[in-house]
């Protein structure tokens, strides 16, 4: 990674702009075929947002059948496809489609390019001074790759015999033999190709952004120098380019086992549990991909609003870089009691835990950063500042079952739901929603509303800890995940006024949303004008136009310093530009 | 704008070692592409009491497919051949030319293999894990090696205007990486496949 | 003055919180809602105790970490004229916040396993067996008879007539009976061999801390357990089979040995009599047909031992 500054090339139409990159003007290169990397950036963010809001009304549905199971769905009921209800009644095998999809939308078509996508491209050649992505077209095509998988995903709702329902870990044989699941073939045939496909967009995506930091950093910039929000890009980059293909090889497997009479997954001629193998081979590294990114832009607001240095960036880095790589081999903490070797299993409990420690690094680094700060609560700040105690609960839910006797006890309970969303919405959408606010401004020029703000933040802090913590007392109470009924086991009845509890609290959380999509949009037109540097930032992203013009730079920055120089001793300011000489008698020290 | 003037359009302006990078970067995904399907094949073959599990499933013509193994590893000694040619000033058509109907005779021999062992009772569907692992490997390979020979098809009709200079002809390294790494795998393939 | 007061504050909040979990744990415990059933199996306690434990150990993790943030928050918050400290960290401290976790994490993952080893050690020989066949979407029982042996099975030969999937010339398995419901007398031994007519389920007793798969094609021989209180619980499958997941589930009745015994010896006189009449169909059927291919062929597929 010795890739530094005198390798710049200077070749990225920053300054040249007889050839830079102008690609056709008019609305259809602007905005739908646009080659640039603010504007797909952008594309990313809106299409994840309506994903988001698709991926919250089939919540809403699952919360509503397990609250009420039976009763017609209020409003929407007879709109529901037939798949799916019946004179408003959610079907059993309907329940099945609604969390399936429920996940597969969150996981791939919003947490990933939500944060991928969106503050990947949006973010990367910023802050590391560069004019664009290395490949501006093969960016473009990852967006449309995305948008055709969101789009195959949507359309197997209204196949014949309705979409995937074998959950979002398609356990085969019940996903590859059609005839034991409620002859949804087609569904889950669009299922595979979706996945394939939006595996094409994050390889795209990935490739191009481990290219662009890797050759196209600004002088100065070296490795050291990176923001770690582009650090965490960059490994989460590598892990999409490690694991996703092999989620395509075995959805193509998947695929043929559905449509051309192979094998691979049935029991009498193949290995129901290779499916398991290959698909958390990819799942974990996955859950990994979907929380790094969140860490890295988490990392960049905290120091902004302590106005201090990050607390250990080195250790930050390396401990990203040992998840990455542990990442890989801890997939058969899944699978502890699949009927997988038990030794196997216990060795996998080892390396989760040994994975369990560059996050506790991380934790306390972030703790370190807002020690002796001056902390100033801002609505981005507020969701870093709960992303990290989020963060700390998922994780230590986690540790639960990373034990394996215990886990002989909370697997597929309600217990593992809680978990999956405390570190996927109390950490990765609660990372998302600090970087939106926190980038926002640089991103449309105005600033979002601050009162607003706050009001989403403390309404869905509040409703989502009452929506997903007494979900550890469910899975404890023995409530298994995936049913379409609770009511129907004698040891849950007494459980049953808590699932209601849980679904009015998911409402309210979902109302809360509609305040954070109000702000979003109000605040395009009516939201205070943002400067070029609103929250006296350190990095470069900040030294240009809100939004910046294309091209980006003026002219190619050169780096002096670390991104995290905030109140350093000796300087009239509190914060040190990377791309500003530290001035006489500032006393910048090492990390 | 057709998707192959935006290729020109990036090409012209990505800088070639930057290129090359990228590449290499791809093909990592795409070996891990294999080694998910591989490593499928070896759990497959591994915990079958026989194999071919089903004892009446006819051989693979090894040695057909070993020539046709060789006119593959030979095809990347001439498209090597055409780079140097190129390199050196000279069009590099002949030996381009001759890559493609290397390629164009592997796709032929492999798609007369298909049609054969279908007529001797080895399918997608039939013979349990060994028909299904055979075809989907050697299918996904196969659609790799037909990508590649469009991608010289290509380079050369372009090469027919004089598109490619000693100085610049990126799209010409890009295609050769990728036609040696279809190569490579299918050697891995060829081995686990027909020899062990 | 104020520093004084949310110092003061915040440790009379961790001190309430560490003493009044336990109290209150306690009291949710009894009335066993929303939190774990009573374990009602001997490794069911000892995963028990290992639970509570990482529950205090994660929960004072949970505690103390939180209390020092929100106390840094407080204290660290802006004010007029404050200034943020300039440091980039501390390798002293980053080295003791490696070390500990990884200590404690050791030492977790050791008391995990050993238990983990010890869940899953060989079941006594005098175990009840019980033959678990799960399906789209109820099970199966199958004991053993008066021999006390299970007939040998095949898992590829499952069907409508021979739903254990019994290879036909072991002639343990004639005598064995079926049932629908799980009986099991308290304080022995149960081990259950797990099948799977068709897609993977699995056999969940949140009660029995208890957890498997079932893995269509295999045996899953490795689950036992000894129950330690009679009473009525629910079987039911926790891994999404199909439509009818939500609704799959059996009785489970932990009986008394006597009770039991009872249970079972009717269960095996029903058998006999079933038997006998069987026999006579066979031979009527016998003297009509010579040889059933079909039949014929089930005999030479190779029987799985069980
Ligand atoms: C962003 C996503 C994300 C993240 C980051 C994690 C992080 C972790 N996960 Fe999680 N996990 C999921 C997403 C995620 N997981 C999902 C989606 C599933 C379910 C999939 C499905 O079945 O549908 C799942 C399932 C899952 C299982 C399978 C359970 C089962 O099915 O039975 C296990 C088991 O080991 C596990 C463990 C862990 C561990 C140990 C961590 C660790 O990385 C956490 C480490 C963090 C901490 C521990 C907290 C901070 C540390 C400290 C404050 C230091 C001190 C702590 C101590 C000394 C205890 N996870
Ligand atoms: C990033 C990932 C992510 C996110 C953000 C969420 C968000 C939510 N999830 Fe989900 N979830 C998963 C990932 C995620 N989930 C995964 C991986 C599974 C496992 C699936 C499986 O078993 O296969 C799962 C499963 C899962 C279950 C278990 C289902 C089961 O096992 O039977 C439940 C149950 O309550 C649930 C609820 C919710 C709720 C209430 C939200 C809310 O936070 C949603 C909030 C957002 C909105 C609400 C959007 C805006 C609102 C609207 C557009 C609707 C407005 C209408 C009203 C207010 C009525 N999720
Ligand atoms: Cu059987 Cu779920
Ligand atoms: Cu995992």
């Amino acid at each position: 990674m010795s890739t530094s500054a005198t390798t710049f090339v200077p070749d990225q139409g920053t300054a040249d702009h007889d050839h830079g990159h102008h690609g056709p003007q008019g609305f259809f290169f602007t905005y739908i075929w646009s080659v640039d990397h603010k504007m797909i950036g952008l594309q990313y963010l809106w299409t994840s947002f309506f994903f988001l809001l698709l991926g919250g009304l089939l919540a809403m549905g699952i919360r509503f059948q397990l609250a009420y199971p039976g009763t017609e769905v209020p409003l929407i009921g007879m709109l529901l496809p037939s798949t799916v209800a019946s004179d408003g009644i959610i079907l059993p095998g309907g329940y099945n489609m609604l969390f399936t999809m429920h996940a597969t939308v969150m996981v791939f078509l919003v947490v990933m390019p939500l944060l991928i996508g969106g503050f990947g491209n949006f973010l990367i050649p910023l802050k590391i001074g560069a004019g664009d992505m290395a490949f501006p077209t093969l960016n473009a095509m990852s967006y449309w790759l995305y948008v055709l998988s969101g789009l195959i995903i949507l359309a197997s709702f209204f196949v014949d015999g309705g979409a995937a329902s074998s959950g979002w870990t398609a356990y085969a044989p019940l996903s590859s033999t059609a005839a034991y699941n409620n002859n949804t073939q087609i569904g889950q045939s669009l299922w595979c190709i979706g996945l394939f496909v939006n595996g094409l967009s994050s390889i795209a995506g990935a490739t191009n952004y481990i290219t662009t930091i890797v050759n196209m950093r600004a002088p100065g910039m070296t490795m050291f120098r990176l923001p770690l929000s582009v650090w965490s890009l960059f490994i989460t980059s590598w892990l999409l380019i490690l694991a996703v293909p092999v989620l395509s090889a075995a959805a193509a497997m998947l695929f043929t086992d559905l449509n051309f009479g192979t094998t691979f997954f049935n029991a009498q001629q193949g290995q129901p549990l290779l499916w398991q193998h290959l698909f958390w081979f990819f799942g974990h590294p996955e859950v990994y991909i979907m929380i790094l990114p969140a860490m890295g832009l988490v990392s960049e607001i905290l120091p902004v609003f302590a106005r201090k240095p990050i607390f250990g960036y080195k250790a930050m880095v390396w401990a990203m870089v040992a998840i990455g790589f542990l990442g890989f081999i801890v997939w058969g903490h899944h699978m502890f009691v699949s009927g997988m070797n038990l030794t196997l299993g216990a060795m996998f409990s080892v390396s989760t835990m040994v994975i369990a420690v560059p996050s506790a690094i991380k934790t306390f680094n972030w703790m370190g950063t807002v020690w002796r700060g001056s902390i100033s609560f801002t609505t981005p700040m507020l969701f870093a500042l709960a992303f990290v105690s989020m963060f700390v609960i998922g994780g230590l839910s986690g540790i639960f079952m990373a034990s394996t006797p215990v886990d002989l006890f909370v697997h597929n309970s309600y217990f593992i739901v809680a978990h999956i969303h405390y570190v996927l919405f109390g950490g990765s959408l609660f990372g998302a929603f600090a970087a939106i606010y926190f980038w926002y401004p640089k991103m449309f020029g105005r600033m979002m509303n601050e009162t607003l703000g706050k009001i989403h933040f403390f309404a869905t802090f509040v409703f989502f800890n009452l929506t997903f913590f007494p979900m550890h007392n469910l899975g404890l109470g023995g409530m298994m995940r995936r049913i379409a009924d609770p009511t129907l086991y004698d040891h849950l009845r007494a459980l049953q006024p808590l699932n209601v509890f849980v679904t009015w609290a998911a409402f309210g959380m979902g109302l809360a949303t509609f305040i954070f999509l109000y702000n979003f949009i109000w605040s395009l037109r009516h939201g205070k004008k943002a400067g070029n540097n609103p929250w006296d930032s350190t990095t470069l992203e900040w030294t240009v136009p809100s939004p910046p013009g294309h091209g980006n730079f003026e002219k190619t920055p050169t780096v002096y310093n670390g991104p995290y120089e905030y109140s350093v001793p000796g300087m009239a300011k509190d914060f040190l530009p990377q791309d500003e000489k530290a001035p006489d008698g500032a006393r910048l020290a090492a990390h | 704008m057709s998707t192959a003037t935006l290729a020109a359009h990036d090409e012209t302006h990505v800088p070639p070692r930057t290129a090359i990078f990228g590449m290499t970067i791809f093909l990592a995904s795409e070996a891990m592409l294999f080694a998910g399907l591989i490593g499928g094949y070896i759990v497959l073959r591994l915990s079958s009491a026989a194999w071919p599990p089903d004892p009446t499933s006819p051989h693979l013509p090894v040695v057909l497919t070993g020539i046709n193994t060789v006119f593959l590893i030979s095809s990347s000694f001439t498209y090597h051949a055409a780079e140097v040619a190129v390199k050196k000033g000279k069009s590099g058509l002949g030996w381009l030319f001759l890559t493609l109907l290397l390629g164009g005779t592997f796709l032929g021999i492999q798609a007369y293999e298909w049609t054969h062992l279908y007529h001797e009772g080895l399918w997608f569907n039939k013979g349990g894990a060994f028909g299904s692992s055979f075809f989907v490997l050697t299918g996904f390979h196969g659609l790799h090696v037909a990508m590649g020979v469009l991608m010289i098809l290509v380079a050369f009709f372009r090469q027919l205007g004089g598109a490619y200079t000693a100085q610049n002809h990126t799209y010409l390294i890009l295609t050769g990486m990728y036609w040696h790494f279809v190569d490579v795998v299918w050697v891995f393939l060829f081995t686990v496949l027909y020899l062990i | 003055m104020m520093k004084n007061f949310s110092t003061k504050l915040l440790c009379v909040g961790v001190l309430l919180l560490l003493a009044g979990a336990p109290e209150v744990m306690a009291a949710v415990r009894d009335t066993n809602l929303y939190w774990a059933p009573e374990a009602v199996t001997v490794t069911g306690k000892r995963i028990d105790v290992l639970l509570n434990f990482i529950f205090y150990l994660t929960g004072a993790v949970f505690v103390l970490t939180q209390a020092v943030y929100i106390y840094y928050l407080v204290k660290y918050r802006k004010r007029p004229g404050s200034k943020a400290h300039y440091s980039h960290g501390n390798n002293k401290l980053e080295i003791i916040w490696t070390a500990i976790p990884t200590a404690i994490f050791i030492g977790l993952v050791i008391y995990s396993n050993r238990l983990w080893g010890e869940i899953h050690s060989a079941p006594p020989e005098n175990s009840v067996k019980v033959d678990v066949v799960s399906y789209q979407f109820g099970w199966d029982m199958r004991y053993p008879g008066a021999d006390g042996k299970l007939g040998k099975i095949d898992v590829n030969t499952y069907s409508v007539d021979n739903k254990f999937g019994l290879v036909p010339d072991d002639p343990a398995g004639d005598d064995d009976f079926a049932s629908t419901e799980l009986v099991i007398p308290v304080g022995q031994p149960v081990h259950l061999y797990l099948h799977s007519r068709d897609v993977i389920h699995s056999v969940y007793v949140p009660a029995f801390r208890l957890y498997q798969a079932a893995v269509p094609g295999r045996t899953i021989a490795w689950v036992w357990f000894e129950t330690t209180k009679t009473g009525d619980f629910q079987l039911a499958c926790s891994q999404i089979c199909g439509s009818g997941h939500y609704n799959m589930k059996a009785p489970i009745r932990v009986v008394t040995q006597e009770e039991f015994d009872k249970w079972q010896a009717g269960k095996i006189a029903a058998k006999a009599q079933e038997a006998k009449a069987a026999a006579a169909a066979r031979e009527t059927r016998q003297s009509t047909a010579a040889l059933d291919p079909a039949t014929g062929s089930a005999r030479n597929s190779a029987g799985e031992k069980l």
